[in-house]
């Protein structure tokens, strides 16, 4: 779709900043007025933490940082040392069960949650407070208020709910806490019963899924031959979290579904979304990708190149490291988060505010890298190039080591509901087309095959698209 | 510019009320009763997060943080 094209109008999402007080004090604040709110509760946080985290304490002291006399963000980015997943992990280790960085009383822990454990490294372990639990649903409420959800408005959560998960608490709480009336299906229904569920309901406004789970979603009523602009009238919101995709995927999901798709980045360490898309959207108004505009009253960010540690400069890629400002049990002070993420400073996000922003659609982990034939391959970068062909419901791929010892990637791609080319012709064509663009993106020629669609695994939260079976090849 | 000041100063009366709230909660929160013990708790510390997101986002220096300490 060229920009010239009319993008689905953003209904309700139009002004948040008009519609809330509080947004608009919070648009209005200059760079040097945010990082006064920054410093102040920076200050709070760590004079708060020096006194209740042996974890925190002893890095304050070996910084040589007395909170109380902190008069610089620059001397804290510059003094406090980073943390990583394997410091919170040996913390937690010497330290059971929350580790010394939890900081309020154990008796005040009122929700755990843990990561996902997917790295493979173990999984952090997060102590939260019945205030820290308000926060959590602030923000998730926060980027949906800016979104265009209102109270009153029916929301489908396609997240599955509950469990040990920070994303499995959060958008219930942010959903209660906005009085918007939420249908959790995330988890307990099958995609068929969830739409059954939807076609009944109708005035659906809003449906929070992760990205992968809205293709899902989308091509079941596809394949039921349903509209979802005609069945869904009075939907004004999609937002999607967790995975990146191609701006073609964006622009048909728009098309189908008749309202604006808008983007969060969120995570466990952010204790909810840390940033947004606000109203804007995930396709920029002059083209392009959009930008997710960061919350840095409330979280602070710095995106460093990972290997020098150095900021790094608007438009460049770099691994986000956060520090919570306002959250009390188990807060990130300085942690590599491992996402990747292109950096947009707040003078080139043409917002007008000054909060600083980071790209849409392409936020990546770093420790996701497959190193194939001596290329840097990204699985965001394959989802991209397979999925800009609006043919093709969804792809797995395996790296694995053939008999004869040399690394071969298979792609596995399943077609839309009658969207296959009748034509050999046509379909060996198709697939050397989608050979090129992986080519194009990754610099790996992939072999490509066709499978049917129930062979190939349903997500219903992250995809997990490709396996490394390399080192099975290697067994004797 | 107007909008922005008016805004400034109703949220800034909703931070006062919230502190005098607070205060109240604060004296739920010596309830012994341990059915309703934990359910003050939990509209304490709520109150709590809303006064810190409602705080004076210009000034110069912000309340202290209302944290699950509760007052003795």
């Amino acid at each position: 779709m060229s920009a010239q094209l009319r993008r689905p109008d953003p209904g309700g999402a139009s002004n948040p900043f008009a519609d809330s007080p509080r947004l608009a004090q919070l648009a209005a604040l200059t760079r040097p007025e945010l990082e006064a709110v920054q410093l102040r509760k920076l200050r709070r946080q760590l004079q708060r933490l020096h006194a209740s985290s042996d974890y925190y304490r002893t890095r304050l002291d070996a910084a040589r940082l007395d909170p109380g006399a902190l008069t610089t963000l620059d001397a804290f980015r510059q003094q406090f040392p980073l943390s990583g997943k394997a410091d919170f992990m040996a913390d937690q280790t010497e330290h059971p069960i929350f580790g010394q960085r939890l900081g309020i009383q154990g008796d005040q822990v009122a929700l755990v949650t843990m990561t996902g454990g997917t790295s493979g490294k173990g999984q952090e372990i997060y102590g939260r407070s019945q205030r820290d639990v308000h926060m959590l649903g602030h923000l998730h409420a926060l980027p949906w208020v800016l979104a265009g959800l209102r109270p009153g408005d029916i929301a489908i959560n396609c997240v599955p709910a509950g469990g040990l998960t920070t994303g499995g608490w959060g958008p219930g709480e942010g959903l209660r806490i906005i009085g918007a009336t939420a249908f959790h299906v995330g988890g307990t229904l099958s995609t068929d019963a969830k739409i059954d569920l939807m076609l009944g309901i109708r005035d659906v406004n809003f449906i929070y899924a992760s990205t992968n789970y809205l293709h899902t979603l989308t091509e079941g009523l596809l394949r039921r031959g349903i509209e979802p602009r005609e069945a869904f009238p009075a939907m004004r919101t999609l937002f999607i979290a967790a995975e990146g995709y191609p701006v073609e995927w964006a622009e048909r999901i728009e098309t189908l579904w008749g309202c604006r798709l808008q983007e969060g980045y969120g995570s466990t360490q952010c204790v909810g979304f840390g940033g947004s898309t606000c109203a804007d959207g995930v396709l920029s108004p002059t083209g392009g990708r959009g930008l997710m505009h960061l919350f840095e009253w409330e979280t602070m960010f710095e995106v460093l190149d990972p290997h020098t540690l150095a900021p790094v400069a608007s438009g460049e890629m770099g691994e986000l490291v956060v520090t919570n400002l306002a959250i009390e049990g188990s807060p990130a002070i300085r942690f590599r988060t491992g996402d990747a993420a292109r950096f947009v400073s707040h003078q080139d996000t043409g917002s007008g505010r000054a909060w600083n922003a980071i790209e849409c659609g392409t936020i990546g982990r770093f420790d996701d890298m497959m190193k194939i034939r001596g290329n840097n391959v990204w699985p965001a970068a394959i989802d991209a190039a397979v999925f800009a062909h609006a043919e093709i419901a969804d792809y797995a791929g395996r790296v694995y080591t053939s008999a004869d010892s040399k690394t071969e990637i298979e792609v596995r791609i399943a077609f839309a509901a009658h969207a296959e080319p009748a034509e050999d012709a046509a379909r060996d064509h198709f697939i050397q087309s989608v050979r090129a663009a992986i080519k194009e993106r990754t610099n790996v020629w992939m072999t490509v095959i066709v499978c049917d669609r129930e062979s190939l695994p349903e997500f219903s939260y992250k995809a997990r698209r490709w396996r490394d079976e390399r080192q099975q090849g290697y067994r004797l | 510019v107007g909008s922005v000041h008016n805004a400034a100063e109703k949220t800034a009366q909703d931070h006062q009320i919230l502190g005098d709230m607070l205060v109240q909660a604060d004296r739920l929160c010596r309830s012994r009763d341990p059915l309703l013990k934990g359910q003050f708790r939990h509209l304490r510390d709520r109150i709590a997060a809303l006064l810190d997101l409602t705080a004076p986002l210009v000034s110069d220096e912000t309340a202290p943080l209302a944290s699950s300490e509760t007052a003795p």
